[in-house]
């Protein structure tokens, strides 16, 4: 399979990026390890007119642990995350989820943080090659105006797959993005737009340059739940992640999020409320099963090999096998 | 940029990728291409000592960077441990898999030299074998580890 033509760039810095993104916006995507992008390319879901390459950017790579954050560029590998200590101490649930990526001895070396972060959301009418393609119609993302997978839908219901995203999320990262007016930081729980057309809260010209992880103030335990279909290479069909800080037998912060759903994470607030100030009880994660059953419901299509009724009864499972790890239960 | 030792000076245009530009311009056939879209391991290469698919990575992107391919790995005519291994275990039977599995089982020795059988199995997830079952390519892994020392590097 060729790859289409486009022009390369390989800046030297952050700056000189955002020079060129702000002058070809969309056309001009930023190539991190190329571990999505590049196979997209390959099925021409995109034609873009170059690419940006971060290979020059030093800037873009690197961990730096604070007093109160760990700071990692957006551009840092997967293994260079997983492997970094502050990481490992603060955020071992990060490392798991990492560890999950992927053909795991091979994808954490080009794929970054940032690019698993930005992970194009997934649709199994959508990443297909062209050929494949040609025998269908076109849907929100390849020119058309319809849902292959939910007829008559107002907009893609591709699958977020990031195995690290409802991590990041659980950890209330913050991220900071850069674009030509500046720089600025939203929590990663206001990234995410929920329509797989436009995925993302980025401006054209925009670049995600960092991702912070404010350390936890206290004793912290967590889980990260996923099902796929083989242990390696394939994507999440449905993932969960929990964080919680217990103190004294009670639960002082919880966070419980479930992901490859829809094209957003899902935060399960109500889970959230029914733990935050109790003592874990077994019946806190069956009760979180049956508040992401319905968040599932509301959000699953049948966009993937494994069937829609199945996603939205393991949404159950994983929500209540990551509440009930998280609890220590 | 350096393959298997030697200093490679290679024009190639952006959409170009390392895979194409080891077989067709350098003539390193023994980088296969199965799937062409980054799922099979059958092109891994090592870049840097990592484990890389050549097939998704730019030729550009490699600029600067020591590639190893699996014509790379012997030394003064002898093969590799773990080259050898695979021979003698019968890790082999039609071979279109073996360069890339055999390089992801050097980049996992190079880096943990007494793996366990799980950490093995992580390290080859991404190279995908039709023919052998993988029994014996883990059999020949297994053999390996613990005899190789850690600086028989690229």
């Amino acid at each position: 399979m060729l790859l289409p033509s486009f022009e390369y760039y390989a800046p030297t810095s952050l700056a000189e990026a955002l020079r060129i993104k702000n002058q070809l916006g969309t056309s001009a995507p930023i190539l991190a390890g190329g571990t999505d992008l590049i196979v997209n390319l390959k099925h021409r879901l995109a034609s873009p007119v170059a690419v940006i390459s971060l290979k020059n950017i030093k800037e873009m790579t690197g961990i730096e642990a604070k007093p109160d954050s760990v700071v990692i560029k957006a551009g840092t590998s997967l293994a260079q995350t997983a492997e970094d200590e502050a990481v490992r101490k603060h955020f071992p649930i990060l490392v798991k989820a990492i560890e999950s990526i992927g053909a795991t001895g091979i994808q954490r070396f080009r794929g970054t943080i940032g690019g698993n972060l930005c992970l194009s959301p997934r649709c199994i009418l959508y990443n297909q090659s062209l050929f494949w393609r040609s025998g269908k119609d076109k849907c929100h993302r390849t020119g058309g105006k319809d849902c292959l997978a939910l007829e008559k839908s107002e907009s893609c219901n591709a699958v977020c797959s990031s195995d690290t995203v409802p991590v990041l999320v659980a950890l209330s990262a913050q991220l900071t993005i850069a674009g030509s007016g500046g720089k600025r930081s939203i929590p990663v729980s206001e990234f995410f737009t929920a329509k797989g057309e436009s995925p993302f809260n980025l401006t054209p010209d925009e670049i995600v340059a960092e991702i912070r992880l404010p350390i936890p103030w206290g004793p912290t335990s967590w889980s990260y739940q996923r099902l796929s279909f083989r242990s390696a290479v394939d994507f999440p069909y449905i993932n969960a992640a929990a964080t919680a800080i217990i103190e004294k037998g009670k639960v002082e912060s919880f966070r419980a999020v479930l992901s490859a759903a829809g094209p957003a994470p899902i935060i399960l607030k109500e889970v959230e409320s029914a733990i935050k100030g109790q003592k874990p009880e077994p019946e806190m994660a069956k009760k979180a099963g049956e508040i992401a059953l319905k968040a599932a419901e509301g959000a699953i299509v049948d966009n993937a090999l494994a069937p829609k009724d199945y996603r939205i009864k393991m949404a159950a499972v994983v929500a209540q096998r990551a509440v009930k790890e998280a609890l220590g239960l | 940029m350096t393959v298997n030792g030697d200093p490679v000076d290679v024009a190639a245009p952006p959409s170009a990728t390392l895979l194409e530009v080891l077989r067709d311009e350098l003539g390193l056939y023994g980088v296969k291409e199965g799937c062409s879209e980054g799922v099979c391991g059958a092109c891994t290469v090592l870049m840097d000592g990592q484990p890389v698919r050549s097939c998704i990575t730019l030729a550009l992107e490699a600029e600067g960077a020591t590639i190893t391919t699996i014509e790379g790995i012997a030394r003064d005519g002898a093969l590799h441990p773990v080259q050898e291994a695979f021979i003698a275990n019968g890790a082999v039977q039609c071979g279109f898999c073996t360069p890339g599995m055999i390089l992801s089982a050097k980049s996992l020795l190079d880096r943990n030299n007494n793996p366990t059988d799980d950490e093995i199995k992580t390290a080859l997830a991404g190279n995908f074998c039709r023919c052998t079952g993988y029994t014996k390519i883990l059999k020949a892994v297994r053999e390996v580890s613990g005899q190789t020392k850690p600086s028989q590097t690229d």
